[in-house]
């Protein structure tokens, strides 16, 4: 590291606590407050989500990874497996110290603090701190030996079904409790900050044991994978990501063979379904994923309840949600629009195989945004109902917006770039981020109106919504035209 | 008089201000092998893109089956394209890509079964295509093309990543899709494949 390096770190440093300081500051006095019974719940569920994610996302990335050329060299050479890899663990523990301070602050705003804000403070801290570098040390762990990845996952479970159980009792049975354990007295929390911070130093040391029985060989899958997703991010190009996280998902995989179905009693609209067929097949073996999607669909009423009403991060969970159970399911269309050349052999017609694929995307988007809204009805943030209905009435709208999300072509940098007072704006991946959730926007209107200002009766929406979607999804396959599906050329 | 199948006269392309093809020609009747070679960069996959109606050409004049080459679902039920960039369906196994492809098409011209008999992929059929080497996917890929019923077969390479042993099977395949009456055109630089499958050659050369 130079020392003009050293000076742009010092001063960047400076600058942002100059910046963040004084909101910093006001953030942490706002929240010396009691607690919030109602709220308490969910706002811990919401944590202990974010906790688990970011444990998945630890796993699924490495989470020690080096720069390609490091691991293709330096892994394989017989230099200590330490020293090749301590840049790469220091980063690391910069990341978990930085994502448990956000982790302590989180908790700290669920739980607030009725008196010692300084203890409490740095209770949440050294708890956050604490239990994101132990996370972090048993990702490590798991990425040396297969049993500490199966408590891991079994662990990341654990915490979801964890924070399940909070927010569905938190706001019943277990409100008592939960409040309870907020009021606990400061010296408690401090206590319990130090058993934890206790059990992280111990994996801590574990895991840096472990870095010299890391196989190479996951040091260099892990570093290729993290490699994509860098370069993903350096050459804008986020749909390169999807594609690599599916293929690696199917590599090494036997899917197995089932007979496809003819479905020759639809006459000529069964050879636009044949096709489709693969994203129903292909839905079937990853249930994982639409048992995590079903999870998901209570996010929504989480965040109201934490917020304590209806917010914008509600409404825009129910509608983020609800497209990207439509977008997971659109992987057909998606390799149709990059290399047509299946498409091309199938030679069928473009509409009538659009319109069969969007088929299951609307049915998950459908049902996805029934159960969220469903779960918004039952935390309360919702008057009268029911409120489940504007689901299916939603589904077409995002269908179509997911498809159209799928056949988009690769960033374009070639587009201008636009000098903002914030400074320049690309334009090429704005248009790429917002093909696909413009016509979601545009065909989600009546709902989002009819969320922004909730009536007692929603039918009135239902039905403008019903005709706004279909008309959306009608206006994207006859806007389509009768090109081939073979039609990335 | 066999029917004509293809009819190309002229054709220039230039890609950028460079021109690919100039005043280059063709013709294929019903039943017959086409086998264009040349070196590489003289063209042939342009000329292949040409007439799948893939790109049009700066001049000249071209009809495959009694029309202009058009990419749409009509010109692909009647021709089968296998070009350089194979894809997969993910989820998919080997086998159901196969059984895709016949549930699509009435009037197949092989079973799944013999198709993964007639490209040795029996011993593949449940694993997904990704985790296939790159001949075994090349297979797949003339499998699902040999499998569907077309007129014209249009192949780009089709050598690549195969051992010798297929190669030769490669071209009793071909001879035989010839034989019943179908006109395969092949961009290929191996000569023993278009000599094998009774090819009439055509050899391109550098426009410039």
């Amino acid at each position: 590291m130079s020392w003009s390096d050293r000076y742009a770190m010092v001063f960047g440093a400076a600058l942002a606590v100059a910046l963040l300081g004084r909101p910093l500051v006001a953030t942490v006095r706002g929240l010396a407050t009691g607690v919030d019974p109602a709220r308490l719940g969910a706002a811990l569920a919401l944590v202990m989500v974010a906790y688990a994610g970011c444990l998945a996302l630890a796993r699924l990335l490495g989470p020690v990874v080096l720069p390609a050329a490091d691991a293709a060299w330096l892994v394989l050479s017989p230099l200590p497996r330490r020293s090749v890899l301590g840049r790469a663990v220091a980063a690391l523990l910069v990341i978990a110290v930085a994502g448990g301070t956000v982790l302590g602050l989180a908790a700290l705003s669920a739980f607030g603090a009725p008196d010692d804000l300084v203890l409490r403070l740095v209770a949440a801290l050294v708890l956050g701190v604490g239990a994101s570098a132990g996370g972090m040390a048993a990702a490590v762990l798991a990425q040396a030996s297969g049993a500490w990845d199966s408590w891991l996952k079994v662990a990341i479970t654990g915490i979801v079904l964890m924070a399940v159980l909070v927010a569905v009792l938190g706001g019943g049975v277990a409100r008592q409790a939960l409040t309870a354990v907020a009021g606990a007295p400061a010296g408690l929390a401090v206590s319990a900050a130090g058993l934890v911070a206790a059990g992280a130093a111990v994996l801590l040391r574990r895991a840096w044991a472990a870095l010299d029985r890391i196989p190479a060989r996951r040091i260099l899958s892990s570093s290729v994978r993290s490699g994509r997703v860098i370069s993903a991010a350096v050459i804008l190009d986020p749909g390169a990501l999807t594609w690599a996280a599916e293929d690696d998902h199917w590599r090494g995989r036997v899917p197995g063979s089932r007979r496809w179905p003819r479905f020759a009693v639809l006459g000529g609209w069964g050879r636009a379904v044949a096709p489709a067929w693969q994203e129903w097949r292909r839905a079937r073996r990853r249930p994982g994923r639409l048992a995590a999607l079903a999870g998901s669909a209570a996010l929504p009423a989480l965040a109201a309840q934490a917020a304590g009403g209806l917010s914008a991060l509600s409404i825009g969970l129910l509608l983020g949600g609800a497209l990207t159970a439509a977008v997971v399911f659109v992987t057909g269309a998606r390799r149709d629009g990059d290399n047509p050349a299946l498409a091309r052999l199938l030679a069928v017609d473009g509409r009538a195989l659009m319109a069969a694929r969007a088929l299951l995307p609307a049915l998950t988007a459908g049902v996805w945004s029934s159960l969220a809204l469903a779960g918004l009805a039952v935390a309360g943030v919702l008057p009268g109902g029911p409120w489940w209905p504007l689901g299916p009435a939603l589904a077409p709208a995002l269908a179509a917006a997911a498809l159209r999300m799928a056949g988009r072509p690769p960033v374009d940098h070639a587009q201008p770039v636009i000098e903002t007072p914030a400074g320049a704006l690309p334009t090429g991946p704005v248009i790429w981020a917002l093909t696909g959730v413009d016509l979601a926007l545009l065909g989600c209107l009546p709902t989002l109106a009819a969320l922004t200002d909730p009536a007692a009766s929603p039918a009135t929406s239902v039905v403008v919504q019903a005709v706004v979607g279909g008309g959306v999804l009608a206006a994207f396959l006859l806007r389509g035209g009768r090109r081939p599906a073979a039609s990335g050329e | 008089m066999s029917e004509m199948i293809i009819a190309a006269y002229g054709v220039e392309v230039e890609l950028g201000d460079t021109p690919v093809l100039r005043d280059v020609g063709l013709v294929a009747a019903a039943g017959e092998v086409v086998a264009v070679v040349g070196e590489n960069g003289v063209g042939k996959s342009t000329l292949l893109r040409c007439l799948a109606g893939l790109r049009p050409p700066l001049r000249g004049r071209i009809e495959v089956l009694g029309g202009p080459p058009v990419d749409a679902a009509g010109f692909w039920e009647r021709v089968a394209l296998v070009a350089d960039e194979p894809a997969w369906y993910p989820g998919l196994s080997v086998k159901e890509h196969l059984e895709l492809m016949r549930a699509v098409h009435r009037d197949a011209r092989l079973t799944v079964g013999e198709a993964l008999d007639t490209f040795e992929l029996r011993g593949r059929a449940d694993l997904s295509p990704l985790t296939l080497s790159t001949g075994q996917r090349q297979r797949l890929s003339l499998a699902m093309a040999l499998l569907r019923p077309s007129r014209l077969l249009l192949l780009d390479e089709p050598e690549r990543g195969l051992d010798t042993a297929f190669r030769a099977r490669l071209a009793a395949i071909l001879r035989g899709y010839a034989g019943d009456g179908g006109t395969v055109v092949m961009a290929t630089h191996d000569l023993r494949l278009a000599t094998a499958t009774g090819a009439r050659l055509i050899t391109l050369e550098a426009a410039s």
